[in-house]
C-alpha cells in the first residue's frame, strides 16, 4: 500500500510515563509468564512439566477456596467444618509453596497463556 | 532448510538494501499471490530468545511498517516455504479480513497501575480464631479484594473507550493482568488519527491522577494478529 494523506508514514514509536520503575517491575512480570520453548533435556522437561502440573495443581487449589469461602458465606458450615475445611486448604497451600521451592518456580511461574482467552490464573 | 518469517503485507514495498534480520541474514520477500512475506533464511531448528534477535525481528517489522501495516507474525516463527506456501493459500480468506482490519492503522498500548490496597481492613478479623478459621477468613478478604479490582479495571476501561473510543478501530483489553498492573489495553488508530488520540489521552490522564500510566505506540498491530496460533494449530510447526 502506497504511503498517501489516507495511509501517513507513523509518527516514531514514543513510550510515555511518569512512573518508569514501576512499569518496568510490572512488565518483568509479564514476560515471565510468557510461553518459553522447552529444551529437549531432561532437567529442562522434568521442571516443565512440574510447572505445568503444578499450574493446573495452582488452578484447582483455588477454585477450592473460592468454593469454600462462598460455603462459608452461605452459612452452610458448622464452625467446626470452617475450621477443617480452612485447615485442609491451609496444608494444601504449604504443600504447593514447597513443591514449588522444590522445582525453583515463583508464583507468578503458575500460570498458562490460552492464547486469545486469556491467562488461566 | 527454512525461513524465519517477520510479517505478512498486501504488497511488495521496498525493503532498505542494508536491513538485516536474524543472525544478520538478508531480508527478503516471498510472493504468494495475494500476500507478501517477509522472510529470512535461517539454517538452525530454533531460534534463541535473547536481545539481539527481539530487535533483529523488531527493527524488520518496523521498517515495513513504516511503509504499509503488516500483520506481524509472532517472534521465533520458522517454516519451510512449501509449507509457508500451503498455510498462505488455505488460509486466503481469513487473513485477507485482517489485513483489511489492520489496514492503515497503528497499534496504541496504554497500561495502568493503580497503586491502592484492594483489601477491606474493616472485614472481620479475629485474633481469636482457630488458625483453619482465620485462613479461610484472610481468604475470603482477599477474593473481596481482587473481585473490588476487577470491577474497577473493568470501569476504567469503559471510562477510556469513553475518552478516546471514536478514534479507535479496534480494541483489546486485559484487565488485572499481574497483582499491580490493572489494565493492560492495545488500541487499534488509524495513522492519520494518532496525534488527536494521544491528545485526548493526555487530557484523560489528567482527570484521574491516581492512576499511573505507560503509554507507547504507535506500533505494529502485535495484538491484533494472532497469526501464530493458527499457524502452529494448522501445521503443528513453529
Amino acid at each position: 500500500m502506497e504511503l498517501s494523506p489516507e495511509n501517513p508514514r507513523p509518527a516514531e514509536p514514543e513510550i510515555e510515563t511518569s512512573h518508569v520503575e514501576e512499569f518496568v517491575e510490572q512488565l518483568s512480570c509479564v514476560t515471565s509468564t510468557l510461553p518459553s520453548r522447552i529444551n529437549i533435556d531432561a532437567q529442562s522437561v522434568e521442571q516443565g512439566l512440574a510447572k505445568l502440573v503444578l499450574t493446573l495443581i495452582e488452578f484447582i487449589r483455588r477454585l477450592l477456596e473460592k468454593q469454600a469461602v462462598r460455603r462459608m458465606e452461605g452459612g452452610d458450615l458448622s464452625p467446626e467444618q470452617i475450621e477443617e475445611l480452612g485447615l485442609a486448604l491451609m496444608r494444601l497451600e504449604a504443600k504447593l509453596q514447597e513443591l514449588k521451592t522444590q522445582f525453583g518456580l515463583a508464583d507468578e511461574d503458575l500460570n498458562l497463556d490460552l492464547g486469545p482467552i486469556g491467562r488461566l490464573i | 532448510m527454512k525461513v524465519y518469517i517477520y510479517c505478512l503485507t498486501e504488497g511488495t514495498d521496498a525493503l532498505p538494501n542494508s536491513l538485516r534480520g536474524i543472525a544478520g541474514a538478508a531480508v527478503r520477500w516471498i510472493d504468494t499471490g495475494c500476500f507478501s512475506s517477509v522472510v529470512s533464511d535461517f539454517a538452525g531448528e530454533a531460534v534463541l530468545v535473547n536481545r539481539e534477535n527481539a530487535l533483529a525481528h523488531a527493527a524488520v517489522v518496523q521498517s515495513v511498517f513504516k511503509q504499509t501495516t503488516p500483520l506481524p507474525f509472532r517472534f521465533g516463527t520458522l517454516v519451510t516455504e512449501p509449507k509457508l506456501n500451503s498455510y498462505l493459500t488455505a488460509r486466503r480468506e481469513t487473513l485477507q479480513r485482517k489485513l483489511e482490519q489492520v489496514r492503515g492503522c497503528v497499534e496504541m498500548s496504554v497500561k495502568i497501575v493503580w497503586n491502592r490496597n484492594w483489601t477491606d481492613e474493616s472485614l472481620h478479623k479475629d485474633v481469636q480464631e482457630k488458625p483453619g478459621t482465620a485462613f479461610l477468613h484472610e481468604k475470603r478478604r482477599q477474593l473481596m479484594g481482587s473481585e473490588a479490582r476487577a470491577a474497577e479495571a473493568r470501569r476504567i476501561a469503559v471510562w477510556l473507550e469513553d475518552k478516546t473510543g471514536e478514534m479507535v478501530r479496534e480494541k483489546r483489553i486485559d484487565t488485572n493482568p499481574t497483582e499491580k498492573l490493572l489494565l493492560a489495553a492495545a488500541y487499534l488508530v488509524e495513522r492519520g488519527a494518532v496525534e488527536q488520540y494521544r491528545v485526548r489521552l493526555k487530557e484523560a490522564r489528567e482527570e484521574k491522577p491516581e492512576l499511573h500510566f505507560l503509554v507507547s505506540g504507535p506500533w505494529p498491530p502485535y495484538s491484533f494478529a494472532n497469526i501464530d496460533l493458527e499457524f502452529k494449530s494448522q501445521f503443528g510447526v513453529s
